[in-house]
């Protein structure tokens, strides 16, 4: 019986084969960030083509033969360029949005979240549990210089997403954190903040070059606070930063996810349901875009060319997520299954 | 490796010198069959797995995870040595196996499992498995089943000692030392087991690539680097103090106090881009365990009582470097758990047919956790946790009856109350009965209902605890039929198979919320059921040839029988995600004379990383067959006894895993230098 043992084949780990993609033909085209379970690595990215109707999961690993890694947390494209920042793996990889192959990739960094570029040799990229907004080289790779935020520790650090108007940048501070930064660009200083409620989860600027961000509320029985969230629209203009307009939720709401459609006049965010409102609006729709069905929505995007609505499904969190495509008449016109926790996407 | 050359050109000529002394008879025992009739009345109907001295103290670098892995049919999740270390019986989650030490529950009251990394072997005498509706019999809550682990009087004569040097890959250094002192009413044990190592073996990284970039940084060229396991060093330093006193009139008194004082780092992923001097991402513990015990034994009854006292204190601390060598906290929490403990129980025996049996217990915990250091609006500091207190009482009454020698009958009723929660009572019934006096063979079956409460972190943990949760419930059902043949001194052979039908209802997730954080609720119904088969076979093959061979085969399907969370959800009716539906261990032993080879073996199937066991490209965990070996060699001195040994683990050099992003150690050695000197006694 030993010999029988000794003599049974092993475990086979075989090494990524790299297969070849070329998605240049078509037009449109839309990134999914699965960001995968916390502590296991298993990130992805997804890529769909709206015209098709076809997805392809997994494009990283197949087209480098490597993974992606843990917690994708969102993704740019500047020239071609695809940036991923993958947050617990210290990283964001440069990809071409075409193969898919690997660029180059900014490593070391804290804990990386959103990237925003202010030109091909600058980029900022924010952390959180990091009091310091990375200035970076992309085209070197490299970290090049830090932005420290005032009144922020290291072990409640959080910046998040990035709006530039101008010269300055905005920077909405999320986890124990209750404020959006202004940065100028030339200087790498914070010149000025703008309290807001507890928690602002994302920020978007409007055709109007108003400022949008809605706040979660935190928790209760946390020590920071916690409130009913609002939804926030900022006025940016002539060197102003103020609250110009408050939409106050119900105290158990949680919203989250604002996005804009394509021309900008339309928001769109998380409560449940899937909400619609003009950024013209002096009130919160009665009625939502999409009602509730019975699941935690955890991603949202709008087509920037067709106004379709992407709502990401990440179901129970450790399956695939499932990806509804609605048409701005509110048809489901496509669903598709993606990687684990389908939660930032990135149109081409 | 030269190191290990090196150690080993030391032992050989002292093999060869210990030759000319008369050499100690190593003896595999070939106990004689346990008959029907003898068969304790406490475990009548009873699923009972129990792990003999050989298994328990094969070498000194062996956790409770490992005696585990090879030495049974449970799935222990964990990423090489010294690391979190949790258990799946009968494909249920870590915190639905109850784990007692002397009989007090050591399961971390906030996360509800236990660390089997934590045990040294070496450190319990007695362990045994309470398969399914068994673990009531002993404590609530066990919807797997139960772990239990002892230590008993060294039964020493005078003073003694054993000390173990053990030196491995790795820079890996165990030692072991042991000093008891015994006579008629007194044994005092004093064990200490120091491990350390800087665990950074090689591995070839499969899930990322390095890259060669041209002076314009355009990659030319990629490649699978070789890394070494990066910040996984260890330091675990464990002292256990017995005292037992014996009036030899029928009553026992125990005291042990055990302290543990760990220092570990949390390896990184294998797709951690971070360089490792950058960050410290490190968990120190410190747990002091003591216990007082009161046996009071008379012909047909027994009276027992326990006192325990239980502190824990973990500091996590993951720092980053700001670039000026100066490391700061990106997470700094902290957690201290009071345990109070007792317990009383009793036995009584009416002739010989009749044994009823009673028990109360009391763990009171007081827990403190800070998660999270934080600045309020106000600018002040603050910390995000939460203090909670709860008592954990459970009480079981019992009453088992043999009314013929062929069959035997238990009834056990218990009820546990969590904080101001009671549960329903908790029945089970046992059952047993020899259907062929040859080959002793024998049927069990039993059924139980069982609760488990939820964790303080489920219900209070900050963010995300959810005091509304509902306990879990179950019902087990267990049966099987058993053999046993041999002749003593001859051979011995058994063997048994067990069906187990478990489900779990309310079962307890976390699960993201759109907050950003966790947060449990009672999302599952489970239904997890299969097969277990054990066999055992000792043989004398020839004069001083010996051969022992055990094996374990356990199929568990575990299957999630909830509702559909959507539409999509493509989770029902499969799987549960990292529970192996197969796993089987073997464990050979040949021995001659003062010789002895051990063959280690075990087999996990595919476990699925993802709920609707979906395998994808960056999900996949493959099947894996383990092997381990050790050569032991026994010498005999006038002035004391030695043991050599040798062990290989992974003899094959396997490159596998057991949870994603964690590679496992290749091959990898250790040798242990063990002696036991003679005072005092007869040379």
């Amino acid at each position: 019986m030993l010999l029988g043992l000794l003599l049974t084949s092993c475990m086979k780990w075989d090494y990524g084969l790299e297969e070849e993609f070329d998605t240049s033909a078509s037009g449109e085209g839309l990134f999914i960030c699965n960001e995968g379970n916390f502590q296991y690595g298993n990130a992805t990215l997804s890529y769909y083509d709206p015209e098709t109707k076809t997805v392809q999961n997994e494009v990283f690993y197949r087209a480098n033969g490597m993974k992606l890694g843990d917690v994708a947390q969102s993704m740019i494209i500047r020239n071609g360029v695809g940036w991923v920042v993958v947050n617990n793996s210290h990283v964001v990889f440069a990809i071409d949005i075409n193969t898919f192959k690997e660029l180059g990739r900014i490593t070391n960094l804290t804990s990386p979240r959103y990237i925003h570029f202010l030109s091909d040799e600058k980029a900022y990229i924010t952390q959180i549990w990091d009091n310091r907004i990375f200035i970076v080289n992309p085209k070197r790779y490299k970290i090049t210089g830090y932005i420290e935020v005032p009144n922020m520790t290291m072990e409640s650090g959080s910046t998040e997403q990035m709006v530039q108007y101008g010269k300055y940048l905005y920077v909405n501070c999320w986890s124990y954190q209750n404020r959006i930064l202004k940065i100028d660009t030339e200087t790498d200083k914070v010149v000025d903040e703008l309290v807001v409620g507890i928690q602002p989860t994302s920020l978007v600027m409007d055709c109007n070059n108003k400022l949008w961000t809605v706040t979660d509320g935190g928790y209760e029985g946390s020590p920071y606070g916690h409130e009913a969230p609002s939804l926030y629209r900022i006025n940016i203009d002539d060197g102003k930063f103020e609250v110009e307009k408050q939409f106050k939720f119900e105290f158990s709401d949680s919203p989250s996810e604002v996005q804009l459609n394509g021309t900008k006049d339309k928001l769109y965010w998380i409560n449940d349901d899937i909400w619609e409102m003009d950024v013209t609006a002096d009130r919160i729709p009665v009625r939502p875009f999409l009602p509730y069905d019975n699941t935690i929505y955890y991603g949202l995007t709008v087509c920037p060319r067709t106004g379709d609505v992407y709502i990401a499904d990440a179901i129970d969190y450790v399956q695939q997520g499932m990806v509804y495509r609605y048409s701005k008449d509110r048809e489901l016109l496509d669903s598709f299954y993606v990687g684990i926790i389908p939660g930032a996407f990135c149109w081409k | 490796m030269k190191k290990i050359l090196f150690i080993i050109c030391l032992i050989v000529p002292c093999i060869a010198m210990a030759q000319k002394t008369r050499s100690t008879a190593w003896h595999l025992s070939i106990p004689e069959v346990t008959v029907y009739g003898q068969r304790p009345m406490k475990e009548i109907g009873a699923q009972v797995t129990k792990f003999d001295s050989v298994a328990l103290k094969e070498n000194i670098a062996l956790s409770m995870a490992d005696v585990l892995t090879f030495n049974s049919a449970i799935f222990v999740k964990n990423y090489g040595r010294a690391t979190l270390s949790t258990v799946a019986f009968r494909g249920t989650s870590p915190s639905h196996t109850q784990v007692s030490w002397n009989g007090m529950k050591i399961n971390n009251p906030m996360l509800g499992m236990t660390d089997f990394s934590t045990i040294p072997s070496y450190f319990i005498d007695d362990a045994s498995l309470l398969h399914g509706t068994s673990s009531v019999n002993e404590t609530g809550g066990g919807l797997g089943g139960a772990v239990k682990l002892s230590t008993k009087p060294a039964e020493a004569e005078g003073f003694g000692m054993h000390f173990v040097q053990g030196i491995g890959s790795f820079k890996t250094f165990d030692e072991f030392l042991r000093l008891t002192y015994g006579n008629e009413h007194w044994q005092t044990s004093t064990r200490v087991v120091y491990s350390s190592s800087p665990n950074d073996y090689k591995y070839r990284n499969h899930d990322k690539k390095e890259n060669i970039y041209d002076e314009d940084m355009n990659i030319i060229d990629q490649y699978y680097p070789i890394e070494r396991n990066r910040s996984g060093s260890f330091k675990d330093f464990h002292f256990l103090q017995e005292v037992y006193y014996n009036t030899r009139k029928g009553d026992r008194l125990g005291f042990n106090a055990w302290y543990i004082n760990s220092n570990r780092e949390l390896a990184m992923l294998t797709v951690d881009h971070g360089d490792e001097t950058d960050f410290e991402n490190r968990q120190r513990e410190q747990t002091f365990r003591s216990l007082l015990s009161w046996d009071h034994l008379r012909e047909d009854w027994k009276l027992g009582a326990k006192a325990g006292y239980i502190y824990t204190w973990v500091g996590y601390d993951y720092k980053r470097d700001l670039g000026n060598g100066i490391m700061a906290h990106m997470t700094r929490s902290r957690s201290h758990i009071n345990t109070f403990y007792g317990q009383v129980d009793g036995e009584y025996y009416l002739g010989k047919k009749w044994l009823f049996t009673a028990n109360l217990s009391l763990h009171q915990h007081v827990v403190e956790s800070e998660d999270k250091n934080i600045l309020r609006q106000d600018g002040n500091k603050a910390i995000v946790g939460y203090r909670k207190g709860r008592p954990e009482l459970s009480g079981s009454v019992s009453a088992k009856w043999k009314p013929i020698d062929r069959l035997g009958l238990s009834v056990v009723f218990r009820e546990d109350m969590f904080g101001k929660e009671w549960t329903p009572i908790i029945p089970a019934f046992f059952i047993d009965g020899v259907i062929s006096q040859k080959g002793n063979i024998m049927a069990k079956a039993s059924v139980s209902r069982n609760f488990r409460f939820p964790t303080l972190n489920d219900l209070y943990f900050l963010p995300g605890g959810n005091p509304d949760l509902k306990k879990e419930s179950g019902w087990t059902y267990d049966a099987g039929l058993s053999f046993a043949v041999g002749k003593e001194g001859v051979y011995s052979l058994s063997g048994s198979v067990n069906w187990f039908e478990s489900y779990v209802k309310d079962w307890i997730i976390w699960l993201p919320t759109t907050k950003g954080f966790f947060s449990p609720d009672n999302i599952k119904d489970v239904h997890a059921y299969g097969v277990e088969l054990k066999a055992d076979l000792n043989v004398a093959l020839a004069k001083d040839w010996q051969l022992g061979l055990n094996g374990t085969f356990s199929w568990t399907p575990s299957i999630n029988e909830g509702e559909p969370r959507t539409p999509a959800d493509q989770s029902v009716g499969k799987q549960l995600p990292y529970v192996p539906e197969y796993s089987s261990t073997v464990t050979g032993r040949l021995t001659w004379r003062s010789w002895s080879f051990l063959y280690k073996w075990c087999y996990y199937s595919e476990r699925y990383t993802m709920s609707s066991n979906d395998i994808s490209l960056t999900g996949k965990l493959p099947p894996y067959f383990m092997s381990n070996v050790t050569l032991e060699k026994g010498l005999s001195f006038k002035w004391a006894d030695l043991s050599l040994k040798g062990t290989i683990n992974n003899l094959f050099n396997e490159e596998y895993l057991s949870v994603l992003s964690r590679p496992m150690p290749g091959i990898n050695f250790e040798v242990f230098i063990g002696i036991t000197p003679k005072w005092g006694k007869k040379k």
